[in-house]
């Protein structure tokens, strides 16, 4: 079974980082969605329906964007999947573009945590992992520490991930962070949750990031002529509960979440040319590389240190500079790898540009659930 | 002279998590394919049967799979402290769990813990409510 694909006519992004109070959740997402019309030359009366992904951005705040946009009245909807809150918002448009429910779907990806959420994201209180005194880097420090011991990487390999990531950062004018940053600085950063410092962890970040997302009908209604970059599918999972005492990097819901995206899509892993992987923190860009079966198993943190999964290897991940370097506003992350995915398939990504890009692949992972091996898993496929 | 504060009344934090004496973690069995679960389910992760699950008692000894030193919490949680993914072998069961007895630097892959028991917070009553962790077994304390 697949889908119609849906057009990319339009993104937008303001700049991740951290804004003050008056810059309000409402406000950043009103600035990103004006900046994906505009790239469309799209007028709000064209659009039929909005779709908002975000966690904390409290009750009904797609309704309260509409409001300030100029889309009230519209059928509105709030996505939540955590991580993966903007590019679930993304696959429900697809799908009501291709059930022919809607011919241009707005998304809209939100966050504001600076003035919401300190010392790191966390499960729900109820989760019995919140109970023990689980946090998400520890999950992913456990992650990297069994990683070490099984296929004999080192710290530094792991640090490699970030070095690399800030690097791409600094030709990406949305990035939080855009400066470079050396590997004796990853490995002297503070500890949060040890073997992982500082720069091995994605920041707390304010931003939104928007798409403009039609059929083919949606396309002749914005006069917009010629290919642009398509969402060919979107898969999503969720993590499985685990039995037994196995590798505890299998990511298997990593592997579930890429045969979703290979079969609704028809691309495979070999026509990939480049990855915006979630890299909420170092070790996971790389077991989830391997989850998805597009770097061997075990290798991934050799990969990055050898430079394959660099701008001009053999396998880019995060041109953009990653969550590690672009931010990580929870919500909106999904909707700017989105947008990043549609300036390398017009080749329009500057310093960053991967040469050649025909295909790429988005993926997200949100939430932890006690005892599974994740929350939600998406993947985007998108081509030129 | 006031009676000693282990005298107040407990009980487990959470329904069905586990036995105070002797503290024991409850899992679900499933008979037809001898999977264990932790937490307790209604269904087989393994076999995905629906009926026919037993409570069962786990082991206490486990071993330390991989572990953290967390540097940084929320607010109102101290830190540092040691979180760990433990191994009980005899249930082939997986959790995760604070391990305490041994300085965070201490801590090694496949260290021997044994389950105990550690106030996790205090009911509107007055009653201890009680948790699991995991402490360094006795050769390592040593």
């Amino acid at each position: 079974m697949s889908l119609a694909p849906a057009h990319v006519a339009g993104v937008g992004m303001v700049r991740f980082g951290r804004y003050p109070a008056e810059v309000t959740l409402e406000r950043m997402a009103v600035g990103a969605a004006r900046s994906a019309l505009a790239d469309a030359g799209a007028d709000l009366g064209a659009v039929d329906a909005l779709h908002v992904g975000h966690v904390f951005g409290g009750p009904v705040a797609g309704q309260r964007i509409a409001a300030q946009l100029g889309l009230d009245g519209r059928p509105v909807s709030n996505h939540e999947n955590y991580c993966a809150s903007g590019a679930t918002a993304v696959r429900e448009a697809w799908v009501a573009l291709a059930a022919g429910l809607h011919d241009v779907v707005l998304v809209i990806g939100v966050e504001k945590m600076t003035d919401r959420v300190s010392g790191g994201v966390r499960p729900d209180p109820g989760d019995l992992d919140a109970a023990v005194g689980y946090v998400m880097a520890a999950g992913h420090a456990m992650s990297a520490r069994r990683y070490m011991a099984d296929h004999g990487a080192t710290r530094e390999q792991i640090a490699a991930v970030a070095v690399k990531n800030h690097a791409h950062s600094v030709h990406n004018p949305y990035a939080q962070y855009q400066r470079p940053v050396a590997l004796h600085e990853v490995l002297a950063a503070r500890p949060i949750a040890e073997p992982l410092g500082l720069l091995d962890c994605s920041p707390i970040s304010d931003g939104a990031a928007a798409v403009l997302l039609c059929s083919p009908a949606g396309l002749r209604r914005l006069g917009i002529e010629g290919p642009v970059p398509r969402v060919l599918a979107v898969g999503l999972v969720s993590g499985a509960v685990q039995t037994g005492t196995g590798d505890l990097n299998a990511e298997d819901v990593s592997h579930r979440a890429g045969e979703e995206a290979w079969k609704l899509s028809g691309v495979g892993p070999a026509d990939v040319d480049l990855v915006e992987m979630h890299d909420c923190f170092t070790i996971a860009e790389i077991v989830r590389m391997e989850g998805l079966g597009l770097v061997p198993r075990g290798q991934g943190a050799a990969w990055t240190a050898d430079g394959r999964t660099s701008l001009g290897g053999r396998l880019p991940v995060n041109p953009s500079g990653g969550l590690l370097s672009r931010g990580h506003p929870v919500g909106a992350t999904g909707a700017a790898q989105v947008c990043e995915l549609t300036w390398q398939l017009r080749g329009t990504a500057g310093g960053r540009q991967v040469e050649g890009a025909r295909t790429g692949l988005a993926y997200c992972k949100g939430g932890t659930v006690n005892g599974t091996d994740g929350g939600s898993v998406t993947t985007v496929v998108m081509a030129r | 002279m006031s009676p000693p504060q282990t005298a107040a009344r407990a009980r487990p934090f959470r329904d069905g998590l586990l036995r105070l004496d002797p503290p024991r973690l409850l899992g679900s069995h499933c008979p037809a394919c001898g999977t264990t679960a932790f937490p307790s389910r209604t269904f087989c992760p393994r076999c995905r049967a629906g009926d026919g699950l037993v409570e069962t008692e786990l082991g206490v000894e486990g071993r330390v799979h991989s572990f953290t030193v967390v540097r940084q919490a929320p607010p109102g949680v101290e830190v540092p402290y040691v979180l760990a993914q433990v191994d009980l072998p005899a249930d082939d069961v997986r959790l995760m769990a604070r391990v305490v007895g041994v300085a965070p630097e201490e801590v090694v892959l496949d260290m021997p813990v044994t389950l105990e028991l550690a106030p996790f917070g205090t009911a509107e009553d007055g009653t201890v409510l009680l948790g699991h962790r995991f402490t360094a077994a006795a050769e390592v304390a040593r």
